[in-house]
């Protein structure tokens, strides 16, 4: 209890450290943070051209599933690779002032966080444009998706912050781990072509086909994310809330060995 | 509550495994190698068993050689590095000057990096922006402050990182050697000011081979010898019997 009230004292040196970095990240480039959106998009048309043809599919409906599948996958990626390096990349503060060290994982997702929040513009832009007509309440539903990366990434981060501290090859792990996940999730590829194959299982039991589908679901149908949607997702988070729980019970306090 | 520093049999182990070799080629390298007569890297018992009390009021001295224990007993204090035995009980908040260069945003500007270190202290945006010029004029770098910080000399950089953790009260002192700081001018100034935050502190603790300096502002004397404690009284009394030691050796 005490950890979560000091995370809460310092919110504002974290809050602003994110900030900070969004900041720098952009700084003296023209399109600046632009290139949130300006990125995916062009992914997009070039991803969505090249896989309509490969798949048969019309690439006008494909592409927000791939735009959909890309800002969630790159918040995923993005948000494990700098918070596993984040305890690192901290260790001048942590050498000097005794603070939560989840804050230094926090202030990497939020950093993300705020990205995917740009991100997104382009997605419901396109969406509105293309298909209007999937404008509805479950839309509200599709908001959920920001609460729940963030309680999904910031434990599981952090558990992978504590290993990297000693460990020094995770993130190079974590590179080929995510691309193994990649490949066997609905990301870009369509989740008909993986049944199709007989691959059921990938989809069903994937949480990552779940936690797209609480975008998908309103975003590209105009329909609510399932009860099953939601109750992975929170699996998940459960799950990886109880390891960092346990990891941090050992590990909090010997990280500043290692640094 | 009072504030206080109370230990008892305090015991330290820095960790071997956070510097021995870990990588594929060491274990290969000791496949190979099984008659090795290369001493194994063992855990560093940088404390041994110290049992202490320091009451509100006090002004303590900490002398020893390098490598006597001194920066890691003062860590342990403010709770950084964790003790592997005995119990460690320190009542107020804490103040600790340690490497002072250290922790700085490079990309941002001076400024934004007062609100950064003023934020990890426990202040709060509006707070900072009261000490703000305060802070400014202290460090005497003119329009730099503006600038990244990447582009200040490691002098400056002192100086900034000075000014900002000096600027902020606590009730426990921590100091290690932060006086030989910066230029000539600067260290007068800096001197004073710390003078100033001693008097408002309750308790110091102060690590340093600046006996002048250290029989000035101390009362008592603590002498660490490879991570014992083997000295505790007045500060003259600790200072002729760092003296003396340093002698027979």
């Amino acid at each position: 209890m005490n950890y979560i009230k000091n995370i809460w004292i310092t919110r504002y040196f974290w809050i602003n450290l994110a900030l900070s970095d969004i900041r720098s990240k952009w700084r003296r480039s023209f399109f600046g943070v632009l290139w949130t959106i300006i990125q995916p998009l062009g992914m997009t048309i070039l991803l969505s051209v090249v896989f309509s043809k490969i798949f048969n599919t019309d690439a006008t409906s494909y592409a927000p599933y791939i735009l959909s599948g890309m800002i969630v996958w790159e918040f995923i990626t993005q948000a494990l690779m700098s918070g596993s390096m984040s305890f690192i990349q901290a260790d001048a503060y942590i050498k000097q002032y005794k603070t939560p060290l989840a804050i230094y994982t926090l202030r990497a997702i939020l950093t993300n966080l705020i990205t995917l929040l740009l991100a997104s513009i382009s997605l419901i832009t396109w969406a509105l444009i293309t298909n209007p007509q999937n404008f509805n309440y479950s839309w509200f539903a599709a908001f959920l998706i920001y609460p729940i990366l963030l309680l999904i990434s910031w434990p599981l981060s952090t558990i992978l912050a504590y290993l990297t501290a000693r460990f020094r090859d995770i993130p190079y792990a974590l590179t080929l781990a995510l691309q193994a996940v990649w490949f066997i999730s609905p990301v870009y590829i369509q989740d008909t072509v993986f049944r199709s194959s007989g691959l059921n299982s990938l989809i069903d039991y994937n949480p990552i086909y779940h936690l797209l589908e609480i975008v998908r679901a309103p975003i590209l149908r105009g329909s609510f994310p399932t009860i099953e949607n939601f109750t992975y997702c929170i699996i998940v988070i459960g799950i990886f809330f109880l390891t960092a729980f346990l990891c941090g019970r050992q590990l909090e306090r010997k990280v500043i060995f290692y640094l | 509550m009072i504030n206080q520093i109370l230990l008892d049999s305090v015991n330290l182990h820095y960790l071997s495994a956070a510097f021995k070799e870990r990588s594929i080629k060491a274990l290969i390298g000791r496949v190979f190698d099984i008659n090795s007569t290369k001493e194994r890297v063992q855990d560093i018992h940088a404390l041994k068993n110290i049992s202490l009390r320091i009451d509100p009021g006090e002004r303590v001295g900490l002398l020893g050689s390098n490598g006597a224990g001194k920066s890691t007993f003062l860590k342990m204090i403010a709770g950084l590095y964790p003790t592997s035995s005995g119990s460690r009980i320190v009542n107020g908040t804490i103040r600790a000057l340690f490497d002072l260069s250290l922790g700085f945003e490079p990309d941002a500007s001076g400024r934004e990096n007062i609100l950064y270190r003023g934020l990890l202290l426990g202040l709060s945006p509006k707070e900072i922006k009261n000490l703000e010029e305060e802070i400014i004029t202290f460090t005497d770098i003119g329009e730099f402050i503006d600038y990244p910080l990447k582009t200040y000399s490691a002098g400056m950089q002192v100086r900034l990182a000075f000014a900002i953790s000096t600027a902020v009260h606590g009730d426990i002192l921590l100091l290690d050697e932060v006086i030989g700081v910066g230029d000539l001018q600067f260290l007068e100034k800096a001197k004073a000011r710390i003078s100033k935050i001693v008097e408002r502190s309750e308790i110091l603790i102060l690590a340093s081979h600046d006996l002048t300096a250290l029989s000035s502002i101390c009362s008592r004397g603590i002498v660490l010898d490879h991570g014992n404690l083997v000295f505790d009284s007045n500060i003259d009394e600790a200072i002729n019997f760092y003296k003396n030691r340093n002698i027979t050796v």
